[in-house]
């Protein structure tokens, strides 16, 4: 069926990346001016002109003929990333500089300068585990780049990870490219989603992960290497690049390194995350999660705070008007001092992520009112797709189906182990809350194994 | 910390020192790998053959969703058919990303409702 695309300047480029990926890159598009645009775009009056001046390209895009190369296009060649580069200099530094600028022009770098990824170094790091070099993850959105446990490899070289982490960033990559956790959408879209990596078992405390104060911070090698290592291998083997096909409109929280960190186990009350997510405690494990803004729920040095205020804030802050109930998680990270007085206040974990679940439904009078984000529908009505789609599994459709009547009360998640809930930060410290509200699920559980230089993580 | 900063650079620096012998001018170079993934190319497809003139022709205008791309579109659709009243406008909304299992079954449905499509506005 013959088409035409509208998109704007500053997507343009996106569209025709999107468009060559997806096998079609004659696709006719015009862009309008972004400039102009999305000022205009509230009413059909200040539309006019924009319209008006597209209007004959459109009709034209719609029925000129056909150019040769648009009815057949060459078939889009395979590049072959596998041969290794040789970069001159007149000495060790210059060499060095040309190798950083090289990978910054190439759009391989993330704007700090890297450690060259020589064989050598890169043959130490895949020493650091039994999986074989050759070993495909998966395929890496949004361009589906194959990710080898080498290509992370190198990746790992140049974020300046020690061989001893390689183990847990390939766990990590187990999760990214886990086909039920959406990668196209946090690493595409124009809302500024971060991935969380957070570390539970003995590898956290023998790779010297910081978990207390500063845990989001720098200063940490674990924590700075490893989520660099997971930056650089999804921008390089996914092939992204800022406002081209990397559209998150002001950028990512924490550009760099992610929010990478490991959950305190000593100083919870609970057992570890990743145990209660039924792993043994003496497996390591690596969960990545997504999130948008965080939000900081409470605590720290000054103000007063209580425990039953922090878990009250997640209850009043986590409902949204998106109504993704299908594939909604929440990250929840409490201080030490918080999980502490939680537990004193006789809940577990299992009954804190019950008491939530329960406490965040919405009555089905505002859900049936409220337009989603996206137009045309009823909060309600998509819901009830997406329970008679299976994306809400068929073990909790019933309590959609009984909740989704006047007087009911909607869950905001499938379940309640969609509320994640980890321990770490300083005591003093501040609780957040991870929220991720997207149109497919972004959290994931693995664990470590082949590791070769660690005490755990075999 | 000093330790392992050591150990980068000096296997850094044995890796280039394997390139200075036989250099006249001394120079060092560095072998480093391609840390990019593969691509495997999608098949490659044309875009539907067209041709003739919009007069007589049934235009199908997809709102994707976003914010003011109705209100284009209806713009669009009120030039049509001041420019083009031999032209039928039919106005399809796309299905929202929540419904996205919906669209394998939707795509046919746009075919069924007229001849040519104009979709926006992305994003």
């Amino acid at each position: 069926m013959p088409g035409v695309y509208f998109t704007t300047t500053e997507f343009l480029d996106d569209a025709k990346s999107a468009a060559k990926d997806r096998g079609m890159p004659g696709i006719r598009m015009i862009a309008l001016p972004a400039d102009t645009y999305y000022r205009a775009r509230a009413t059909q009056q200040e539309l006019q002109p924009i319209a008006n001046a597209v209007f004959d390209r459109m009709v034209d895009d719609l029925v000129r003929p056909l150019t040769a190369e648009e009815a057949k296009p060459s078939q889009v060649q395979k590049q072959h990333e596998n041969t290794n580069i040789k970069v001159t200099g007149k000495d060790f530094q210059d060499a060095y500089q040309n190798v950083n600028d090289l990978f910054l022009e190439s759009h391989w770098a993330d704007g700090l300068p890297i450690v060259p990824p020589t064989p050598a170094l890169v043959k130490a790091m895949l020493a650091a585990t039994t999986r074989s070099p050759d070993e495909v993850l998966g395929q890496a959105a949004p361009k589906n780049g194959t990710a080898t446990v080498e290509k992370i490899a190198v990746n790992a070289v140049m974020a300046g990870a020690k061989p001893e982490y390689f183990p847990v960033i390939l766990a990590a990559m187990d999760g990214f490219l886990d086909k039920h956790y959406d990668l196209t959408h946090v690493q595409a879209s124009t809302g500024s989603f971060t991935p969380v990596v957070i570390v539970n078992g003995p590898l956290s405390k023998e790779l010297d992960f910081n978990s207390g104060i500063g845990m989001l911070g720098h200063g940490w090698r674990a924590n700075s290497t490893v989520g660099r290592a997971l930056r650089l291998s999804l921008l390089n083997i996914g092939q992204t690049w800022p406002a081209v096909n990397d559209m998150a409109l002001t950028g990512r929280f924490e550009a760099y390194t992610f929010f990478t960190f490991a959950e305190d186990e000593a100083k919870s009350p609970w057992e570890p995350y990743s145990v209660s997510r039924g792993f043994k405690p003496e497996d390591s494990t690596v969960t990545v999660a997504s999130s948008g803004t965080p939000l900081i729920l409470g605590g720290g040095a000054v103000a007063p705070w209580t425990a039953q205020g922090i878990i009250d804030l997640v209850v009043a802050r986590a409902p949204n008007s998106a109504f993704w109930v299908h594939s909604q998680q929440y990250t929840i990270i409490l201080h030490p001092d918080c999980a502490y007085e939680l537990g004193k206040m006789g809940f577990t974990r299992k009954s804190l992520e019950e008491y939530l679940y329960e406490h965040t439904k919405v009555p089905y009078e505002k859900v049936a009112a409220t337009t989603t984000a996206f137009g045309h529908d009823k909060a309600s009505d998509l819901i009830q797709a997406a329970i008679d789609d299976g994306r809400i599994r068929p073990d909790r459709a019933q309590i959609f189906r009984d909740a989704l009547k006047p007087g009911g009360k909607v869950p905001i998640v499938q379940s309640p182990e969609d509320f994640h809930i980890f321990v770490a930060g300083g005591s003093p410290g501040y609780s957040l809350l991870f929220s991720y509200t997207g149109p497919n699920w972004a959290n994931e559980t693995k664990k470590v194994s082949g590791a070769t230089l660690t005490k755990a993580g075999h | 910390m000093k330790r392992q900063s050591n150990w980068l650079l000096g296997a850094a620096l044995a890796c280039a020192s394997l390139f200075l012998a036989g250099s006249a001018a001394a120079q060092v170079t560095l072998e480093v790998m391609n840390p990019r993934g593969e691509i495997p190319p999608p098949k490659t497809l044309g875009i539907s053959p067209r041709g003739g003139k919009l007069d007589g022709k049934k235009i199908v205008l997809i709102d994707n969703g976003k914010f003011g791309a109705d209100n284009f579109l209806n713009v669009v659709a009120q030039i049509i058919k001041q420019k083009y009243p031999g032209a039928t406008v039919v106005m399809d909304p796309k299905p929202s990303a929540q419904t996205i299992t919906a669209l394998p079954k939707w795509y046919p449905t746009v075919k069924q409702q007229g001849d040519l499509f104009v979709f926006g506005v992305g994003d």
